[in-house]
């Protein structure tokens, strides 16, 4: 299982990403992620610098974290990434099972249209 | 800057070694687990840094003094555990005022509310409440206590699952708002883990482990498949436990340092990578055979 304060940097990437926290607003402190999420204020300080190492937060001194103007895009193009990297896996998984491009086009649209549905 | 610090603290109750050449230190303000098997020497230890019991060797300092008999850390800390001496004579309200007076940034409002929150009965005596009971009260004395260094040993003996959660939830809130040195041992890892910063494990009265808490879920990792194929990809490792699986396979748990490739490739090769949870790997760590309870019914 994830650790927990990849878990949090996580959630914070989507509310940044979904626009609940905008570029150059103050993020949650240690400690209200503590208590949010029930967890030691020394997870949750690992769960902010991993974001601030990655430049999508910014510290103020004295004043605590902000969401630097980058950030949306910084997450964007890790995300990316991190789609590109499954999508390695699942590729090898395929090959193994011997799907062939074709089919595993056709399998990504028919999920894409039933999550679609699902959505509606 | 270290509230407790210890250097080859060694306890002997006779023959019988309950601690060993023990050495760590901690922190200001921050939440320790103590773990450990029965009879690891938790209790003792825990004892020893609340002043009621004289080390036999080595070194303790508690707020930079040595703790036994000394004062200034009776009046910094508290012990909880589950004989605690409270006055015979008094109901739980009066022991609650009786309190007040002792503890200096003693919380009477929040000992109040949790009294009602517990719908725990003012004019009871103590002696006559439920395990469960006793243990919630005391456990309401401890965090109204206030004090520096708080200290929990076994303090959820007879909670029932929804009042332990209420008990962590309400160490952590009053611990967010007012931060002191808190130290907890208990046989619940997998409860208390999330609110940890450190756990110190204890194995037969020595240290075998002390790390932040969210680093343990990763200090392990247990490979499962063909028993060939799980001993080439955990060859010169650390082996914590080894269990025969089916007739061909083997679960085996290892420190994890492999790399990112490495457990793909042991994925490749059809092994099973799994999390080894935190309180896994202190079973492992500290149990005496490798092969756990399945050495027993083991004939071969």
């Amino acid at each position: 299982m994830k650790p927990i304060y990849l878990q949090l940097s996580e959630w914070l990437e989507t509310e940044i990403l979904s626009g609940n926290i905008t570029a150059g607003e103050k993020i949650y402190s240690q400690y209200q992620l503590a208590e949010m999420f029930n967890i030691n204020p020394a997870t949750a300080a690992k769960g902010l610098n991993i974001l601030a190492d990655e430049k999508i937060l910014y510290k103020k001194r004295g004043l605590g974290m902000f969401v630097s103007p980058e950030a949306g895009e910084i997450i964007l193009r890790k995300r990316r990434e991190q789609v590109r990297a499954r999508l390695r896996e699942l590729v090898k998984e395929a090959d193994l099972l011997d799907i062939s491009e074709s089919e595993l086009i056709t399998m990504i649209t028919a999920a894409r249209k039933r999550n679609k549905e699902e959505r509606a | 800057m270290n509230v407790i610090e210890c250097r080859g603290l060694s306890k002997r109750f006779g023959r019988t070694v309950a601690l060993h050449d023990l050495s760590f230190s901690i922190k200001e303000n921050t939440i320790t687990g103590l773990v450990g098997p029965n009879g690891a020497g938790k209790t003792t230890l825990l004892k020893i840094a609340a002043g009621f019991l004289r080390k036999t060797a080595g070194e303790i300092k508690v707020f930079s003094s040595p703790p036994f008999n000394n004062l200034k850390v009776s009046a910094n800390t508290f012990f909880v555990d589950d004989n605690m001496a409270l006055p015979a004579t008094l109901n739980l309200s009066e022991t609650l005022d009786a309190a007040r007076r002792f503890y200096p940034n003693w919380d009477h409002r929040l000992a109040l509310r949790l009294f009602d929150y517990f719908s725990l009965n003012p004019r009871q005596l103590h002696k006559n409440l439920s395990k469960g009971m006793k243990s919630t009260f005391n456990m309401i004395v401890g965090l109204s206590a206030r004090c520096a260094l708080t200290i929990f040993d076994e303090p959820t003996v007879g909670m029932d699952a929804a009042v332990r959660k209420d008990f962590y939830r309400a160490l952590l809130q009053d611990y967010l708002q007012h931060p002191r040195t808190i130290i907890f041992s208990s046989h619940l890892l997998k409860e208390i883990e999330d609110i940890l910063e450190e756990v110190l494990l204890l194995r037969e009265g020595q240290k075998r482990l002390h790390l932040p808490a969210d680093q343990l879920r990763e200090y392990a990792v247990g490979l499962r498949g063909e028993e060939d194929t799980v001993k080439r990809f955990t060859a010169g490792k650390e082996i914590y436990r080894r269990e025969q699986f089916g007739k061909n396979s083997i679960f085996a748990a290892v420190r994890n340092s492999f790399t990112k490739t490495e457990l793909q490739e042991a994925c490749a090769a059809g092994l099973e990578v799994l999390p080894v949870s935190a309180e896994d790997l202190c079973i492992y760590l500290t149990s005496r055979s490798r092969g756990g309870i399945d050495d027993v019914f083991n004939r071969n």
